[in-house]
């Protein structure tokens, strides 16, 4: 089975197919990304402001980023679910939309800056706390996660304008 | 509206504007919906306990704003690439009036009681409308599309 078969049977299901003739589930779960975006997206973009000494100075690196963790992990459960299940009731369409394998990609390259960054920057804060001047590392991590996640959002948006005939 | 047409709009006369402008609107709305969220996490006692509810706010309260800013800044553009069409879409008029109300409230309920540092029950209270109401904003945006 080719990669196109499988988005194709994927899309076929029964599950996709009610989902995506669906006039009140679909919305609602694309809302339902919206809203986890604001939650999950939104501490994301707090932690890297906190980091690079821009927002929230009033509290510790340390309690911003051990505090937001469980919500962002609840947000992010919720982000994926809701986004995995739009991209499955839509496969074969997502399959030729060459934003969906942008986005896929910038994802991927977010896994890539956890594991580079984990150790030295968001496991790491008390020592960022106690340090005179915030690293650099840790400052490179911010930025490049702030551009990476802007990057994904714009693709996901820019999936919905990408016209496939099938 | 009597002598607008919207087909002289440059939202409707380039392929990229209209797009770049909605991930204008949906960041910021993260930041600011979001800054708002950690607020009222704390105020319903489930987030961010070692810091008090009066200090989040201070701490946010200005990336709240300057998000919020410009919220209000790129969705009337958004509205202006076809004013009739928004204008009779149920989603619009339930967000617009969501809208209206959830910005009062964080203005003065949701920002009192936050700086008070007020008891759980109150906190709870006041912290879970906040997050109803600009939840249901969100829902009444998404369905603008749909209904």
């Amino acid at each position: 089975m080719s990669l196109l078969q499988l988005f194709q049977w994927l899309q076929q299901t029964e599950f996709a197919t009610a989902l995506r003739e669906s006039a009140l589930v679909y919305p609602t779960v694309m809302a339902t990304h919206l809203t986890g975006m604001a939650l999950f997206g939104g501490m994301i973009f707090i932690t890297d402001l906190r980091i690079l000494g821009i927002a929230m100075r009033g509290t510790s690196v340390s309690d911003v980023v051990t505090q937001f963790r469980p919500w962002k992990r609840f947000g992010l459960v919720l982000v994926a679910t809701c986004g995995i299940m739009l991209a499955w009731s839509k496969a074969e369409y997502y399959y030729h939309n060459p934003f969906f394998w942008a986005k896929l990609t910038l994802l991927m390259l977010v896994g890539v800056h956890a594991m580079v960054f984990r150790n030295s920057v968001y496991n790491n804060t008390a020592e960022l706390d106690r340090a005179p001047v915030m690293p650099t590392n840790a400052k490179v991590a911010a930025c490049l996660s702030l551009a990476l996640w802007i990057g994904i959002l714009s693709m996901g948006r820019l999936i919905g304008y990408y016209e496939v005939t099938i | 509206m009597l002598a607008y047409d919207p087909s002289t709009n440059p939202l409707n006369n380039n392929e990229w504007s209209f797009p770049l402008l909605e991930i204008i609107h949906i960041a910021s709305f993260a930041i600011s919906i979001g800054t708002i969220f950690i607020v009222d996490l704390r105020l319903l006692g489930i987030g961010m306990r070692r810091q008090s509810s009066a200090q989040l706010l201070k701490d946010t309260a200005p990336w709240t704003l300057v998000a919020l800013a410009v919220v209000l800044m790129s969705g009337p553009m958004i509205f202006s690439s076809d004013p009739n069409m928004y204008l009779h879409n149920p989603g619009f008029r339930f967000k617009m009036d969501v809208l209206l109300v959830a910005i009062v409230y964080n203005y003065t309920v949701h920002r009192r009681v936050a700086q008070s540092n007020p008891t759980p029950v109150l906190g709870a209270l006041v912290g879970g409308v906040s997050l109803a109401l600009w939840v249901s904003v969100v829902f009444g945006g998404l369905f603008i599309a749909f209904t």
